[in-house]
C-alpha cells in the first residue's frame, strides 16, 4: 500500500470510529448495573431491560409509533407510488414543475413544517391525535416515496412496457403485470425506509404530540429531560436490534426479488 | 385500396421534424423495408404504426379501417424491438404466452400455441428458461415468437438484427424471411443495413430526412436510384464530376460519353464499381459503351473481389473485379469501359 492509500485508509477508519463510537457507548450503557449514566459502567446487568419492560409510558409510545409508522407507510405508498408512476412515465404539460413541487417539502426544514402543521392543526383539533401525527409524518414520507419511486420507474426501459402494450395489454394491465413486478425490490426498500423515517421522526412529532399522544422519540426526549438513568440506552439497543432485523429481512427479500426479476 | 395505408404521416419533436411526410401502401402478405441512415425517421414511422407514437398529421388505415388514433393495445400489431424488450421476470413460455393471456385465450390453447410458436423459431425445450439465461440470438427468437403467436395483422421489426453478430444475422435473415413467407404475414422492417433490406423484402422504401426518397423493388432501388441520396446510400458508387459539351453530351476526363447530360447546373455521374471493366488501352470500344482512360494506382485483394483504383485526368475511379480474373499491373495505362445505361447523372449537391 502506498502512502496516500495508507492516509486514506486511516482517515476512513477514523471517520467510522467517530460514527460508531457513540453507538458502542450506548450498547455498553444499556447493560449497566448503575443507577446513573456512567461510563464505563461499574458493573453489568440486564436490570434496565427489565425496567424498560415495566415502563408503561415508553411502551405505549413504542406501540403508538409502530402503529403510526405502519399507517404512514401504507398511505404514503398508496399515494406516492401512483404519483411517481405518473411523473416518471406520463407525458403531460407541467410535469417537471409538478415533480419539483412534490420534492419541495424534502428541502424545507422539518422545524418549519412542524410549526406550520401545529398552527394549521390546532383549530382542526388534530394535534396530539393519531390522524394528526400520521398526516404530519406524511408531509415527509410522501415526497420521499415519490422521489424514490420516480427514480425506480424512470430506470425501467420504456420498451418493455411498450412491448406489453403492443401485445394487447391495457395500460393498467401493463402496470400490474410488468411495471410493478419489475420495481418490486425498490418498492420493498422504499416501504422499509418509509417506515423508519416515520418511526424516527422527532421534530414534527414534538410539535404535534401532547400528553394524550406521544411517539417514541418524543417520549424518549421527555424521559432524558427528567432522568439520567440508562433506561433509554436499553431502549436504544432494542431499537438497534429491531432495525438490524428489518434491514436483514429487506436485504434477503430484495435479494430474492432481484434474483426472480433479472 | 391496399391492406395497409400510410398517408401524409408527420411527427415533430419540439424543434425537430422526425417524420415529415410519409405515404406508403403495403399489400397483404408483402414485406417492405424502411431503409435509411439513423435519424431519417424510419423508427418513428414504425412506432406510429404500432400506436406507440401519436402522429401530428396524417392517417393510418389497416384493412380499410382507420387506426390512426387507436391505442397500441388495440391494434394487434406484432412489434419486435431492437432491444427485444423481453419481460425479465417471466419465463420464455410466459413471455411468448403474454399476448394470449391478455386476450383471455383458454389455458390449454395458450400452452399449445406457445409450443407451436417456440418450435417455429426452433427454441423447443427452452420454455422454462428466463430471458437472461438465453443468448442474444435466442432472445431475438423469443421476441419474434412472442409477436407472431398473437397472429398480428402486421409484423413490425425494428432493427431487429443489428445486435447480433454477422454470422447469426445471416441465419436469422433467412429464417425470418422464410417464416414471413410461409405465414404470409404483412411485414415492415426498419433497417439501416442495405443487405438486410435487399434480401428480406419485396419492396424497399428508402427514407431520407423524414421522407421516402424512393420506393420500389430491390432491383429498382439498386439499378435505378431515383435520387442522388439513394444512389449513394444503397450499394457503392463512384461519384464523378462531369461537364457537358455544346451538343449536350456528357464529358468525363476529357472524353465524350454516349450519355445525355441532364439539364441545369453542375452534375456528377454515378457508376457502380462492379459495372466497370478494365481493358487494354488498344481495345476498340463497342457502341453504347462509355470509355475513359487512366493509370492503375493500386489493386487490393478483398477475398471475394479485388478493388482496383484507377487515376485519370480529373480524379479517381474505383473498379471492382471478381477475384480470379487477371489483375492489371500497377502503373499500367488502361481503358475503363462500362455500359452507357449504367451511368446515372445526378445534380451536384449544393449543401
Amino acid at each position: 500500500m502506498n502512502g496516500a492509500g495508507r492516509v486514506l485508509s486511516s482517515l476512513a477508519g477514523l471517520v467510522y470510529a467517530l460514527i460508531l463510537a457513540p453507538i458502542a457507548i450506548v450498547v455498553a450503557l444499556a447493560f449497566s448495573a448503575d443507577n446513573f449514566i456512567l461510563f464505563p459502567p461499574s458493573g453489568y446487568s440486564l436490570r434496565w431491560f427489565r425496567a424498560l419492560g415495566a415502563h408503561g409510558p415508553l411502551l405505549s409510545a413504542l406501540w403508538l409509533s409502530v402503529q403510526i409508522a405502519s399507517v404512514v407507510t401504507v398511505l404514503s405508498l398508496v399515494i406516492g407510488v401512483p404519483a411517481a408512476l405518473a411523473l416518471a412515465k406520463g407525458r403531460f404539460s407541467g410535469r417537471d414543475a409538478l415533480t419539483n413541487f412534490f420534492l419541495a417539502p424534502l428541502l424545507l426544514p422539518t422545524l418549519i413544517t412542524g410549526l406550520a402543521l401545529l398552527l394549521f392543526f390546532t383549530p382542526l383539533r388534530l394535534t396530539a391525535t393519531l390522524p394528526g401525527l400520521v398526516l404530519g409524518h406524511m408531509t415527509v414520507t410522501v415526497p420521499f416515496v415519490i422521489r424514490m419511486m420516480t427514480t425506480a420507474f424512470s430506470t425501467l426501459p420504456d420498451d418493455i412496457e411498450a412491448a406489453a402494450a403492443t401485445l394487447g395489454a391495457e395500460p393498467w394491465r401493463v402496470v400490474r403485470r410488468v411495471t410493478l413486478p419489475l420495481v418490486t425490490p425498490g418498492l420493498i426498500a422504499c416501504a422499509c425506509l418509509c417506515f423508519l423515517l416515520s418511526f424516527d421522526e422527532t421534530v414534527i412529532s414534538l410539535f404535534l404530540s401532547g400528553p394524550r399522544a406521544a411517539t417514541l422519540p418524543v417520549e424518549m426526549v421527555r424521559y432524558v429531560e427528567g432522568r439520567t438513568d440508562p433506561l433509554v440506552a436499553a431502549l436504544s439497543v432494542v431499537l438497534i436490534v429491531a432495525t438490524l432485523i428489518v434491514v436483514i429481512i429487506v436485504e434477503r427479500l430484495v435479494g430474492i426479488a432481484r434474483a426472480v426479476g433479472k | 385500396m391496399s391492406y395497409l395505408e400510410l398517408s401524409g404521416l408527420q411527427k415533430r419533436y419540439r424543434d425537430a421534424v422526425a417524420v415529415d411526410d410519409v405515404s406508403l401502401s403495403v399489400e397483404k402478405g408483402e414485406a417492405v423495408a424502411l431503409l435509411g441512415p439513423s435519424g431519417c425517421g424510419k423508427t418513428t414511422t414504425l412506432r406510429m404504426l404500432a400506436g406507440l407514437v401519436d402522429p401530428d398529421r396524417g392517417a393510418i388505415r389497416l384493412d380499410g379501417a382507420e387506426v390512426t388514433r387507436l391505442p397500441a393495445h388495440k391494434r394487434n400489431m406484432g412489434y419486435v424491438f431492437q432491444s427485444y424488450a423481453l419481460f425479465p421476470h417471466l419465463s420464455v413460455a410466459r413471455n411468448v404466452g403474454f399476448g394470449l393471456e391478455e386476450r383471455r385465450v383458454a389455458k390449454a390453447e395458450i400452452a399449445r400455441r406457445v409450443v407451436e410458436a417456440l418450435a417455429m423459431v426452433r427454441l423447443s425445450g427452452l420454455d422454462q428458461r428466463r430471458p437472461r439465461e438465453l443468448s442474444g440470438g435466442q432472445q431475438q427468437r423469443v421476441a419474434l415468437a412472442r409477436s407472431l403467436v398473437i397472429r398480428p395483422s402486421v409484423l413490425l421489426l425494428d432493427e431487429s438484427l443489428s445486435n447480433l453478430d454477422a454470422k447469426l444475422r445471416d441465419t436469422m435473415r433467412h429464417e425470418i424471411r422464410s417464416i414471413q413467407r410461409s405465414l404470409g404475414i404483412t411485414t415492415l422492417f426498419v433497417t439501416h443495413d442495405q443487405v438486410e433490406a435487399l434480401t428480406m423484402c419485396d419492396r424497399i422504401a428508402v427514407m431520407h430526412r423524414g421522407r421516402i426518397a424512393q420506393i420500389g423493388s430491390p432491383e429498382d432501388i439498386y439499378e435505378r436510384p431515383a435520387t442522388r441520396f439513394v444512389a449513394e446510400f444503397v450499394g457503392r458508387a463512384n461519384a464523378l464530376p462531369a461537364t457537358r459539351d455544346a451538343e449536350g453530351r456528357v464529358v468525363l476526363w476529357g472524353e465524350r460519353l454516349p450519355v445525355a447530360a441532364p439539364a441545369g447546373g453542375e452534375f456528377d455521374l454515378f457508376v457502380r464499381p462492379q459495372r466497370i471493366r478494365i481493358l487494354p488501352i488498344s481495345e476498340p470500344v463497342a457502341d453504347g459503351m462509355a470509355r475513359v482512360t487512366g493509370k492503375v494506382l493500386r489493386s487490393v485483394f478483398v477475398g471475394d473481389h479485388v478493388e482496383v483504383l484507377v487515376e485519370g485526368a480529373a480524379g479517381q475511379i474505383q473498379v471492382e473485379l471478381q477475384s480470379g480474373t487477371a489483375l492489371p499491373q500497377e502503373g499500367a495505362e488502361v481503358a475503363l469501359v462500362w455500359r452507357a445505361r449504367d451511368t446515372l447523372p445526378f445534380p451536384r449537391e449544393t449543401a
